[in-house]
């Protein structure tokens, strides 16, 4: 059984219909990808999963309970953390303050009795962050406030890590390094860490993913490995739809 | 989910019923109800309720179309009512023309001139600057109406065509003012709804709301939609103004009031829907018509039937659903670094503070030009007023300034902090009870924050003004509350440790030494765990709790510290007035001037309380400077600095959000001689002040060599950068 489950989702704001049964299984070991083209749903879905969106319908289960009715802090709390696709950092505090308060709100934070202070940096290491831990964050450029969000992320030590696209405002060696270090921390086992991606980056997505769900006005249109995702003729009508894309398929073909 | 309602709506609604019959029960007056009476009280009823719909709609087409929720609507009426009776009554012009002139030519100027200089730059602005800035346009509003047309003189508008030309009914009269004011607001509530849903401009005013670069794409002008709606409600405003005023009489106070209840009418609404702010607002028509034909609370309640509008907001507040948390809507853009006061350098100031206090009180100062003195009665009274509101202004500054929530009712916590101590020390003074004051007024602020917790801001900051409203009602009239009033009784002299803190200077470096305590708590508070998890939560709330942060609970517990520290603040307060009057001591517009400063003066910094010293200084300097004569234009100067102070100083944030003290605080810091990161900022902004600005596409000079490979690299086009295998081609 998978670690988190979204089950048959539906999304409805008013006549628009974001999510149209739309299911999807994260498992833990290994990074998961959802992608799709713009407007198809992706953070929806993250909404859905972290309890910011109560669903029309459908269900979200974590490690088997069903957690659709949970408030976005108890999910926290059993180990659901998510970045956000436009910055959500907290802007007037420091990089390491931002991760602190992850660390002193979240219970599953309490790493083993180590100090706050030690686990924050720690995080900041991870992510590159060591020299700017006590800039404002709203002062740093866009790239590192996301690095910050998912350096604060981490120290929830999450069961399920939700990543909306990470590499944006990256530069190619971070986006690099964000993708070794999402490869290390789910094949460490003690871990048993499950991450969920959404990126536009291909070969980003394509590099580290095992498993890929493609998602298109709403409906999961194709899953599989990164190869039997790019030969799916769904996948390649849905993207070659959209002309920002064609380049990035292209790319997929060679 | 029962019959298709919401179980939050089902539950408000019984909660509310059962709570009117018991009430009504309780007070039947017993006089008899015929359909006569119950008829002409239903109509009554109906009429004020329209009064309350024409406001109403105002404020809800100004919020759906601007997202701003405009405090000063009131304020609005207040002018407009005066100008029509300046140009009817006093200039004798016919009522149509000057109904004309006021309605359909100062109005809407009124209301682009605001749009154009101030609103239009509070669109991405925090809530709390959005709010704290159409209250400032309020109280200029209501101090240009005081200084223009003083008090003194009596002064009425005459209903149009008279109050006893209309239709007869029987028992009584139903005037044509009222059938005019009943037919006007239907057909604006009614006009507006068609102008919002079925016209173009009205589908772009609401397009622009919600996305304001897509809906100009679309071809939609957002400044021309904003001024627009600026302009219909403020012409609301002004109808709504003059239509009352027959009704209420000429008082600023009074007339601004009344928009306190179309707040609560356009809560019903969720302050989007037109239709339910109507019914709404005849709601709380009838209710309050009836409620006074049928009901009596005695003499001790008084004041209770016009206590609905509240008492409908709270039922509002219950019955609407959880607010989601937004996400999405974060400006990541902040030019300067924050810094946190280390705890050494909080101990430090409020050390020099202390030592100054005693060294002006005392007079032990004589620069040479000018010897202050040592301070009279009359100065010591002033500054006894100054430092009292200065410790209520600091129960702000973690809710406002740290959290981000709003509260407009500081005086009605100090009030309760008053009562509460009155009760517990009674004639004696013992100052040791001031603690549990505290504890005590803490569960007061999270009750009333608890039932608005888990909805947007903006529904707090109306809960507060409710409640404030409900306080000055309900509360302090009853005379076992505060039995002072009147009886010429005065507030006991505090006495801690032995000593009776009972002559002016004693009490005054007993407050700064008090005031200084709750700055360094507040120093303190703001590094810790706590102090970080309310700045998160104000930073962004969706964040927080996707970290595990109980965001509604948090929110509750930060208005318990503040009611905490307001119901403290409070006993000062009480204790420099002499007497607790519930009018004028603890009423809102003063409690609006004390949040005004405060945010003017930077909320987010402890010594932001220090601020609110001003106007009671000022005073006090005023009347020094008058007995000195000859120097009229300075008392003068103080008197508009003292009245349109704060408002103005408001206005300010609209540039710098921030507030005066913190660009105090910037210039003042790098004289210290342990603030070499201020030296160096301040170095690196002139360093960047003296090399020439590049324009963003190289417009103002042309790129060099350099630059051009580093954005050829950048763009991957270069023909020497072979892109690094596997990443970045596909995002360029």
């Amino acid at each position: 059984m998978a670690l988190l489950e979204a089950e048959h989702v539906v999304m409805r704001f008013g006549g628009v219909v974001a999510l149209d049964n739309a299911s999807v299984d994260v498992d833990p070991g290994l990074v998961t990808g959802l992608i799709g083209p713009n407007g198809a749903g992706k953070t929806t879905l993250f909404n859905v999963v972290t309890g910011l969106l109560p669903p029309t319908s459908g269900a979200v289960k974590f490690d088997g309970v069903d957690i659709t009715r949970a408030t976005v802090a108890k999910r926290s709390q059993m180990g659901i953390a998510r970045t956000f696709q436009k910055l959500e950092a907290f802007n007037t505090l420091s990089a390491f303050d931002n991760v602190r308060v992850a660390v002193e709100q979240n219970h599953r934070a309490k790493w083993k009795h180590r100090r706050v202070s030690d686990v924050a940096h720690e995080m900041l290491g991870k992510v590159g962050l060591d020299d700017v831990a006590d800039v404002t964050v709203g002062t740093l450029p866009t790239g590192s406030a996301r690095l910050v969000e998912l350096a604060r992320a981490l120290a929830c030590r999450p069961r399920v890590l939700l990543l909306d696209e990470p590499s944006s405002g990256l530069n190619e060696e971070e986006t690099s390094s964000i993708g070794q270090l999402l490869l290390e921390l789910v094949a460490d086992k003690d871990n048993d860490l499950a991450v969920l991606l959404v990126e536009h980056d291909m070969s980003f997505v394509m590099g580290v993913c095992a498993r890929i769900h493609v998602l298109d006005f709403g409906k999961i249109i194709a899953v599989g490995t990164p190869f039997e995702v790019q030969g799916n003729e769904a996948v390649r009508a849905a993207y070659l739809g959209g002309d920002e894309f064609r380049g990035a398929y292209a790319e997929m073909d060679e | 989910m029962i019959f298709g309602l919401r179980r939050s709506v089902v539950a408000a609604t019984l909660l509310a019923t059962l709570g009117a019959v018991v009430l009504a029960v309780l007070t039947w007056k017993g006089s008899q109800v015929t359909s006569e009476s119950f008829l002409v009280t239903t109509y009554i009823g109906l009429f004020l309720g329209a009064l309350w719909a024409m406001y109403a709609t105002g404020l809800v087409v100004v919020y759906t179309t601007t997202g701003v929720f405009n405090f000063a609507q009131g304020a609005i009426g207040v002018f407009s009512a005066f100008l029509y009776w300046e140009l009817h009554v006093n200039r004798g012009w016919h009522s149509i023309l000057a109904l004309f002139v006021v309605v359909c030519l100062f109005a809407p100027a009124l209301g682009v001139t605001l749009d154009a200089v101030i609103m239009r730059r509070l669109r991405t602005a925090s809530l709390v600057v959005q709010l704290m800035v159409t209250v400032a346009i309020m109280v200029l509003l209501l101090s240009v109406v005081g200084d223009i047309w003083e008090a003194d003189t009596p002064r009425r508008v005459p209903y149009l065509f008279g109050i006893n030309n209309g239709i007869d009914l029987g028992p009584s009269q139903l005037p044509w003012h009222r059938l005019i004011v009943f037919a006007v607001a239907i057909a604006i509530a009614v006009s507006m709804r068609f102008l919002l849903r079925r016209t173009r401009i009205g589908t772009a005013m609401r397009a622009v709301v919600d996305n304001r670069e897509l809906a100009a794409l679309n071809g939609a002008r957002p400044n021309v939609v904003s001024s627009t709606s600026w302009a219909l409600g403020s012409m609301m405003g002004a109808l709504g103004g003059i239509l009352i005023a027959p009704e209420l009489g000429l008082d600023p106070a009074t007339l601004n009031n009344v928009v306190i209840i179309a707040f609560a009418a356009a809560a019903f609404g969720a302050l989007r829907n037109l239709p339910m702010a109507v019914i709404g607002a005849m709601l709380i028509g009838l209710l309050r018509a009836h409620t006074g034909a049928w009901l009596d609370f005695g003499p001790d309640f008084r004041f209770a039937h016009l206590a609905v509008a509240p008492l409908i907001l709270l039922f509002v507040v219950v019955a609407l659903p959880q607010a989601r948390l937004e996400v999405g809507r974060l400006a990541h853009h902040l030019r300067r670094h924050e810094r946190y006061t280390k705890w050494w350098e909080g101990l430090f100031g409020c050390g020099v503070v202390i030592l100054l206090a005693v060294v002006f009180s005392g007079g032990w100062l004589d620069f040479g030009i000018w010897d202050p003195g040592a301070w009279g009665s009359r100065e010591l009274n002033s500054a006894n007023e100054a430092m009292a509101l200065a410790l209520i202004g600091l129960s702000l500054v973690p809710l406002i300034g740290w959290a981000g929530q709003i509260n407009f009712a500081p005086l009605a916590f100090a009030g309760f902090g008053a009562f509460v101590y009155l009760k517990l020390a009674g004639d004696t003074g013992n100052g040791y009870w001031i603690l549990l004051v505290g504890l005590l007024c803490a569960p007061l602020g999270a009750l009333v924050a608890l039932p608005a917790a888990r909805l947007r801001g903006l529904y707090l900051a109306l809960m507060t003004m409710a409640f404030a409203q409900a306080m000055s009602l309900i509360f302090f009239p009853h005379p076992w509350v505060m039995p002072i009033i009147g009886t010429g009784r005065q507030f006991p002299h505090i006495e801690l440790f032995g000593v009776t803190f009972d002559d002016r200077r004693g009490f005054f470096l007993l407050m700064v030494c008090v005031f200084a305590i709750f700055v360094y708590g507040l120093v303190l508070l703001r590094r810790s765990r706590y102090g970080r998890r309310w700045m998160a939560i104000n930073d962004s709330q969706a964040a927080s709790a996707t970290l595990g942060v109980p965001v509604v609970w948090t929110k509750v517990v930060v208005y318990a510290v503040s009611a905490s520290m307001a119901g403290i603040a409070g006993v000062f307060w009480a204790t420099v007035s002499g007497n607790v009057d519930s009018v004028q001591g603890f009423d809102l517009l003063i409690g609006f001037n004390i949040v005004l400063l405060v945010a003017a003066a930077g909320v987010s910094i402890p010594m932001a309380g220090i601020f609110l010293i001003f106007i009671p200084l000022f005073k006090g300097f005023g009347l020094r400077l008058e007995d000195a004569g000859n120097v009229d234009f300075l008392v003068t100067l103080l008197d508009i600095m003292t009245t349109y102070g704060p408002g103005l100083m408001v206005l300010g944030m609209v540039f710098n959000p921030r507030g005066a003290i913190f660009e105090m605080g910037r210039g003042f810091s790098p004289i210290l001689p342990w603030r070499s990161d201020a030296r160096a900022e301040i170095a690196a902004e002139n360093a960047q002040k003296r090399e020439p600005e590049i324009g963003e596409l190289g417009l103002e000079r042309p790129f060099n060599p350099e630059e051009v490979i580093a954005i050829d690299r950048r763009l991957g086009i270069l023909d020497d950068v072979v892109p690094k295998e596997g990443y970045g081609t596909a995002r360029s």
